[in-house]
């Protein structure tokens, strides 16, 4: 039997980053995927006839630049398209925009407060430009703190150096950003209530925190790292839905002659003498390789492809209680017609961009009370988008698929979650929805209802936790997932991590991919 | 010195407005305190009086009595009977075996690790904060040495910082116990003086902050009568009974003046421990608009009442706690973040010399409507058995969150005690290392200035 070079286990956007930049490297790869579809949490299913959606990760804006770069992602069918305007409705009837001319934006929150439309530019220029001071750490291997190694320490003293360049006013709003809650970043700025709510919500997205809770701040960030021109949303939507821009890596990686099996779950590492030799299947199969990468969350690549005895009992604690707590849903919607909204009747370009169901910071904050006490959320926080409005190809002619991305729906429910549970948070989605939208109800074809519970089950991410460990200060950066082994190596030779539960994590970015790539090659195993 | 004979003058006799004055008075300077209230609040001298100042100033000799209760609480447990724990880590272990073996067999390395972080806290606590900005060469080596100190305490403690400091009290105590009278007693602390829940990040350094100074297993500060025996010591002149206003023109401190009497006293050195924002925004005319801005954005929200509670006879408790699981304080805070009172709230209740204290969180601003009501029934007591007042405002000057510490505390980039006010210096809580240790800000602001 071939021995590979590498074996990438798990054919999710950073399992195939990392394959992609082995195989570029002439490596032999081969990447196992469990599903009979290669993209983990970044697919597209046609779940109902001729509506196609992207069945759980819908947006784009992090992925790394020189990532689409390398791979030329271009000529392998990434486009994205961008999703210029963000609407909130409020429970009055009036609504919050942000549009894609920075101008109208401006004009809009003039509207509802003079004093924050002179604060927002100021305010985009900080954020913008402390995101370009996040940017070089992302992409930078952690160093460990707890290690006296010439290059740990020269890792440290970069990052001091780092920081220091920043000045004064910089460094301490970055040092806001990092411990302090949305909620407070924001009252420092604005004071429309429902453009803090809007913001902020965004800091809350997969994690079990609500926006008053210190540690949302930093998101507001993720934000600006993805724009140019100072305008507040800049997500954009892939064509095809987010499967596509996990085909275009794994034709990326195909063209470098890596080998993708799909339907091809892997049950167990082997190791021998404290190395990685392989893996074998679910179906029993062994293959052979120098070098193994697992692509899944930090709990299934040690605690369930590994044996506790092959790893020392510190870190099996460590990895034990990394943290996942699932907070997040999502429902899917196959439209008769688009709906009109109280707030901006009619059909217009308003549906070419998100809604956030978030009218108020009380409002989200009522939501999380609900999920902290182990309920989903009666009136969750949405963000709702149209994917059909910007790509045709998603919905058969004149039909339309809506996407809502949903908070809080905790993993850990109160009883467990049941197909009756399943039903209750839908409809908890849908009549939340109503109340902004009359008639919306009437118009849904087909209802799919995806709960944290679902999203394990079918993607594999324990706890349903869509960054694959929750993205709290102390599970980033040297801690994650554990502190000393956050450079992709692991305690077994010849076994690596690489997928968002290494650092820096978080949405369709495969910075942790490419970094770990990197660090195989030059390990040169 | 100028022709009053004063060279100095403080506002705010409370432990760091003395500590400072007397550091002052020590180093030659002429020191006039100025203080608001006719008479000291023994309920606030709460908190580590690091041993240097003790010493420094000869406390022990001005019949400083520091009470170190034991057991130094008491819960109720739902099931009847009490959970008390005690300065000796192995009779804690005892009383916790009773309602938890797991979580006893824990409690000794628990006890040291949350030890051994505190430590760190005390040695960063005793001197200004390290200036991460400087880019002089002898702060430089001292961050390299805070640094250093920190490596040598072993890879478990640089870690345990690393993660626990952000962490929520919530989550450091489920990874390590699972009884709800326990994880409620320890977990009070964590929100002590603060508007945030125990599920929110943040709160278990400040659940270390108020270790610090305390012996591994004690997880409730000190109290004692340091305000007095700093009202005792001769070398500084006090009055009591006047409010003073810092005056300042074109960018430097004349000195203060006396709201009462309309009196000016002219000097070259004026620092507060009042407020910061109660200093400096009367005299915002003359700041940097960033900086006012800035002063204007600390938090301190008001969310505790203090008061007492009337009992026939001495209670058979040092300290009585009401936080029977940390779902109980998140709710207790939940109430507060939608701006009322608990309806259930945390109460605290301490004995101490010939009065019976509470602490009572969360109130919110505003009005109180039947708040001893609430707290009577937390405490199976009768209302009339509660007095209590309620701050408006943070009684530590500032909240004690992650940004609002170290170099951000009381505004990022003047953690030096300095003001943009030429002669103008802070020294109270609001400043390095804040709300809960007496003194230390005074210290630290009298070695700035001299």
């Amino acid at each position: 039997m071939k021995r590979y070079d590498a074996i990438v286990i798990g054919g999710g956007h950073n399992g195939l980053v990392t394959a992609a930049y082995l195989a570029r490297a002439k490596q032999s790869v081969l990447v196992l995927e469990r599903r009979p579809r290669v993209g983990g949490a970044a697919v597209t299913e046609e779940i109902f006839p001729g509506f196609k959606f992207s069945m759980f990760s819908y947006v784009v804006s992090l992925l790394r630049p020189e990532i689409i770069r390398d791979l030329d992602l271009p000529r392998h069918g990434l486009h994205i398209l961008p999703l210029e305007s963000t609407v909130t409705p409020m429970e009055n009837g009036d609504y919050l925009a942000a549009w894609g001319d920075h101008d109208e934006t401006r004009r809009e929150l003039y509207r509802h407060s003079p004093r924050d439309a002179e604060a927002y530019d100021e305010y985009g220029r900080l954020m913008h430009f402390m995101a370009q001071a996040v940017k070089p750490i992302l992409g930078m291997v952690p160093p460990d703190p707890t290690s006296f190694a010439p290059g740990d320490l020269a890792g440290l003293l970069k990052l001091g150096k780092h920081f220091r360049d920043l000045g004064g006013e910089r460094l301490h709003a970055l040092v806001k950003l990092m411990t302090m809650s949305s909620a407070d970043f924001l009252d420092e700025w604005f004071e429309t209530d429902v453009l803090k709510a809007t913001k902020s919500a965004s800091g809350i997205i997969g994690t079990f925190l609500g926006p008053r809770s210190p540690g949302t701040a930093y998101v507001l960030l993720h934000h600006y790292m993805g724009e140019l021109d100072g305008v507040f949303r800049a997500w954009g939507f892939a064509k095809g839905g987010t499967g596509a821009v996990s085909e275009s890596i794994a034709s990326a990686a195909r063209g470098f002659g890596a080998e993708i099996r799909c339907d091809a779950g892997v049950s167990k590492v082997i190791v021998g003498n404290g190395r990685a030799t392989g893996v074998v299947l679910e179906n029993g199969d062994e293959i052979p390789a120098r070098t193994v990468v697992s692509s899944l969350d930090p709990r299934r690549t040690f605690l369930q492809l590994l044996e506790p005895d092959h790893l020392p009992s510190d870190f099996v604690s460590d990895i034990r209680r990394f943290k996942f707590r699932g907070s997040s849903g999502k429902v899917n919607l196959a439209l008769d017609s688009l709906p009109s909204f109280t707030c901006m009747p009619g059909v217009g370009r308003q549906h070419r961009g998100a809604f956030s169901i978030s009218p108020s910071l009380d409002y989200v904050e009522r939501a999380y009370d609900d999920a902290k006490y182990g309920e989903f959320s009666r009136r969750p926080y949405m963000d709702i988008v149209f994917p059909s409005m910007i790509d045709p190809g998603m919905a058969p002619p004149g039909k339309h698929v809506m996407s809502i991305f949903v908070q809080y729906a905790p993993y850990a429910l109160n009883g467990g979650w049941t197909d009756a549970k399943r039903e209750a948070f839908g409809d908890a989605v849908v009549n939340t929805v109503e109340s902004f939208a009359p008639g919306f109800k009437s118009l849904i074809l087909h209802r799919q209802v995806i709960t944290p519970l679902d999203i394990e089950r079918i993607t594999g991410l324990s706890e349903g936790n869509i960054f694959a460990g929750e993205l709290a200060l102390h599970q980033l950066f040297f801690l994650r997932p554990a502190a000393g082994w956050a450079k992709f190596a692991t305690p077994v030779r010849g076994f690596y991590q690489c997928g968002s539960g290494t650092h820096p994590g978080g949405g369709i970015m495969g910075a942790s991919g490419r970094l770990a790539a990197m660090r195989i090659l030059k390990d040169g195993t | 010195m100028s022709r009053n004979g004063y060279d100095a003058i403080v506002i705010g006799a409370g432990a760091n407005g003395l500590v400072t004055a007397h550091y002052l008075a020590r180093a030659g300077k002429r020191v006039l305190v100025v203080e608001q209230h006719e008479s000291p609040d023994p309920s606030l001298d709460i908190g580590w009086v690091p041993a240097v100042i003790v010493r420094d100033l000869g406390l022990a000799g001005a019949g400083l009595r520091i009470q170190e209760p034991d057991p130094w609480i008491t819960g109720p447990l739902e099931a009847g009977g009490t959970l008390e724990l005690s300065r000796d880590i192995e009779r804690s272990a005892e009383a916790i075996r009773r309602i938890s073996p797991a979580d006893a067999a824990k409690w000794p390395e628990f006890c040291q690790r949350l030890r051994r972080l505190a430590g760190v806290l005390e040695r960063l606590y005793l001197a200004p904060p390290p200036d991460i900005e400087s880019n002089d060469a002898r702060e430089l080596a001292r961050i390299v040495g805070l640094g250093l100190y920190v490596r040598r305490l072993g890879k478990q403690a640089v870690i345990d910082l690393a993660r626990i400091l952000p962490m929520s009290i919530a989550e450091l105590l489920d990874d390590w116990f699972e009884n709800d009278a326990l994880k409620g007693a320890l977990g009070a602390l964590g929100i002590w003086h603060l508007k945030q829940g125990p599920r929110s990040g943040g709160t278990a350094f400040n659940f270390l902050h108020h270790h610090a100074g305390s012996r591994g297993g004690v997880f409730r500060p000190a109290r004692s009568n340091i305000t007095q025996a700093l009202s005792s010591i001769p070398g500084v002149e006090l009055r009591r009974g006047e409010r003073a206003a810092v005056l300042a023109k074109n960018g430097r401190a004349s000195g203060v003046v006396l709201e009462k009497s309309g009196e000016a006293i002219l000097v070259p050195l004026v620092v507060s421990s009042a407020d910061p924002r109660a200093t400096l925004q009367p005299i915002a005319f003359e700041l940097d608009p960033e900086f006012a801005r800035a002063v204007d954005n600390i938090k301190a929200r008001g969310v505790v009442a203090r008061g007492t509670l009337a009992l026939e006879s001495v209670p058979g408790y040092a300290t009585l706690c009401i936080a029977p699981s940390l779902d109980y304080l998140e709710r207790a805070y939940d109430d507060a973040k939608y701006g009322r009172d608990s309806a259930a709230p945390y109460v605290e209740v301490q004995r101490t010399d010939g009065r019976v204290e509470l602490h009572v969180q969360y109130v919110a601003p505003g009005t109180h409507e039947d708040l001893t009501h609430k707290i009577a029934r937390a405490l199976n007591a009768q209302p009339n058995q509660v007095q209590v007042q309620a701050a408006e405002e943070s009684l530590y000057h500032g909240e004690l969150t992650l940004d609002q510490i170290l170099f951000m505390r009381p505004v990022p980039g003047w953690s030096r005690y300095r003001t943009p006010i030429e002669g103008l210096y802070l020294c109270g809580s609001g400043t390095h290392p804040g709300g809960g240790i007496p003194g230390a800000a005074g210290r630290n602001a009298a070695r700035e200035i001299l």
